[in-house]
């Protein structure tokens, strides 16, 4: 295997793109840029859980909320650095999911979904409530990692961590795990009949996406400097969901193009708040309806357009009958 | 929201006025334990629909707290302008109404290419258009009504049973609620259709040989699903009030009680909904009602660590 292919070389080409790209747009652009990041990582990260495993989990986004608030607060409230709070913040995700997933990843797949979603309301409604100690529906100051507003830094972490994010998720899916995973989508009791510990995959994959939600999480607390309860909105659920199935669910690219194309669209939709929202959700419903694939599969239909003559026959069978016409 | 029923009881508790505390503590015990009953059976209209439409299409409908959004903002419309207050029951049958049809379009156009053979991964699209619905629904009534709470007319004033005093919108939800149960389930029992249901949700196949036409039955089950949760936010308007997101706290209890009482049990759901709503309406009244989401949480962890299928719910075979 070629270590220096197209494909390669195309995505070494993004990179270098996304390094140099800050010298040449403004502030505005580097900070709707970073927010694009963090949700590349959202993304990603539930199309590991929801796309490849096809366990359909509707708390990720509270995943990173708790991120945020467990270091916000261990900072505010505790005085703890950091180099403490950050870490504290992505284990306490990591073990609330994994006991979650303890619970509800043993039975049938819907009841994962109705948990979670019951679990994301739950967890939104107790940080409002509990105004005294989490700031209630006006929100917690976070403290700011690099100490300064500018976006620039933050642009490079949260390219730093996207990257990580995305290279994690390609060594699972590339790994023995990730067989087992998209074994246990597709037929789980064969997948069990064949050996696979379906449970401990279950609740391994969840633990690792909600670890990389609250990753996100804790890193857009202490870049945006303001976080509340509006985190752990529906609406960001949602918003997850229609990045994935826009750039197309079940391909490592198509969080990361449906999360970047979807946040363009949204900034130049700015004017009409709502209805971007509603004119997204019916982009999803028609996709899932008549087109299921996304744009990754719209450019895979592409590529397969342009290079039709080029395509070689698949069997003995196919080249006999092209030579005869 | 839940404005009344969440004050801390309890406050003072010097030795001379310990008698009178405890005889106020009856009261407001058993006041809440009212409020809480009350409240239970109300989420169980909403959970019975959730259940009712897995039953029969083996699909959850994320999008159940939006048709009971519009069910109370049709509500609203019709006794602000057309009605008039006293006419509230009327209101109700009609937003039902309403729902059911919009209810059954909906599953006319996104659901039942599920059943026809166009789509592979029936969950993920089932889970994944209802939720994109749902979003649609709110955004298009928050673009729609505006950022505003709108107050529907009382359906009835302060009533007493006994000498407990009950706020009587609650009473009449709660009577309300009773009366849409008993018909469903008698409907569901007794009635042909009814029983055809009961034969779609036991096996599709084997109904269908014995000539009822299933996908007909889906559209239906659907739509009387949907009108329930409509029905329920007619009656809760004037307790929950009428605002794009009013539907949010029914569905989200309504599906702990789905979790609690295992899916496609009917008495599952009562016993599960009494329970949760005692427990939220007690615990926020003598704990703390900061908290008043995690009681009725809590309460859904203990009894999945106990019955992971829930109360009454069977190990389901997926094949």
């Amino acid at each position: 295997m070629k270590i220096f292919n197209l494909k390669n070389i195309g995505l070494l080409v993004l990179l270098i793109v996304a390094v140099f790209l800050p010298v040449v747009i403004s502030d505005y652009w580097r900070f709707v840029l970073t927010i694009a990041f963090f949700y590349t990582i959202m993304a990603a990260s539930w199309n590991l859980l929801g796309g490849y495993t096809g366990q359909f989990s509707l708390g990720h986004h509270t995943f990173a909320m708790i991120g945020a608030y467990t270091s916000t607060l261990l900072m505010q409230k505790a005085g703890a650095p950091f180099w403490v709070s950050i870490p504290a913040g992505i284990l306490l995700t990591m073990i609330i999911s994994s006991l979650l997933g303890v619970m509800c990843l043993r039975i049938h797949g819907i009841y994962l979904a109705l948990i979670t979603w019951a679990f994301a309301e739950v967890v939104r409604n107790y940080f409002r409530l509990h105004y005294a100690f989490t700031g209630g529906d006006r929100g917690i100051d976070s403290p700011l990692i690099f100490g300064t507003m500018k976006p620039t830094p933050y642009y490079y972490l949260f390219l730093g961590i996207a990257v990580l994010a995305i290279v994690l998720i390609a060594v699972i899916m590339r790994s023995k795990i990730g067989y087992y995973l998209r074994s246990i989508r597709d037929d789980p009791i064969a997948a069990r009949s064949m050996g696979v510990d379906i449970v401990r995959y279950k609740i391994f994959v969840f633990m690792v996406a909600s670890g990389l939600a609250g990753m996100a999480g804790v890193f857009y607390g202490h870049s945006i400097g303001l976080i509340s309860p509006v985190m752990g909105d529906f609406n960001e659920m949602a918003m997850i969901i229609i990045f994935v199935v826009i750039g197309g669910m079940r391909t490592q690219a198509g969080p990361i193009v449906g999360a970047i194309s979807v946040r363009y669209l949204m900034e130049l939709l700015r004017a009409q708040s709502e209805f971007r929202i509603v004119i997204l959700t019916a982009i999803v419903i028609l996709i899932m309806r008549f087109f299921n694939g996304g744009l990754m599969e719209l450019f895979r239909r592409l590529k397969k357009w342009i290079r039709r003559d080029r395509e070689g026959p698949v069997s003995a069978y196919q080249e006999l009958e092209q030579k005869q016409g | 929201m839940r404005s009344l029923s969440s004050y801390p009881a309890n406050s003072g508790t010097s030795k001379c006025k310990q008698k009178e505390d405890e005889a106020i503590d009856l009261h407001l015990f058993s006041q809440f334990l009212i409020t809480g009953i009350i409240m239970g059976v109300l989420y169980c209209l909403m959970s019975m629909g959730i259940n009712f439409i897995y039953g029969i299409m083996k699909v959850i409908n994320w999008s159940m707290g939006e048709f009971f959004m519009i069910g109370a903002f049709t509500q609203y419309i019709l006794l602000t302008f057309l009605l008039g207050a006293d006419y509230w029951y009327v209101g109700v049958i009609l937003s039902a109404l309403v729902v059911f049809i919009l209810g059954a379009l909906v599953q006319r156009i996104l659901i039942k290419p599920m059943f026809v053979g166009i789509i592979e991964a029936k969950m993920e699209y089932a889970t994944i258009v209802t939720i994109s619905m749902a979003i649609f629904l709110r955004n298009i009534a928050v673009a729609i009504g505006g950022p505003k709470i709108y107050t529907p007319p009382d359906y009835a004033g302060p009533t007493q049973i006994l000498t407990l005093p009950l706020s009587g919108n609650r009473l009449v939800a709660f009577i309300g609620a009773l009366i849409l149960l008993g018909l469903f389930y008698y409907f569901i029992k007794k009635s042909w259709t009814g029983r055809a249901f009961q034969g779609v949700a036991q096996n599709r196949s084997g109904v269908q040989t014995a000539g009822v036409n299933v996908l007909k039955y889906d559209m239906l089950a659907f739509g009387i699903g949907t009108a329930l949760a409509g029905a329920g936010g007619a009656l809760l308007a004037p307790i929950f009030l009428v605002h794009p997101l009013c539907g949010l706290v029914p569905t989200v209890r309504g599906f702990e009680i789905i979790v609690i009482a295992g899916l496609g049990s009917i008495p599952g759901i009562l016993v599960a909904g009494l329970s949760l709503g005692i427990a939220e309406s007690l615990g926020s009244a003598f704990i703390s009602p900061s908290f008043v989401d995690i009681y009725g949480f809590i309460l859904l962890v203990i009894i999945l660590s106990i019955k992971p299928y829930g109360l009454f719910g069977k190990p389901e075979r997926e094949v």
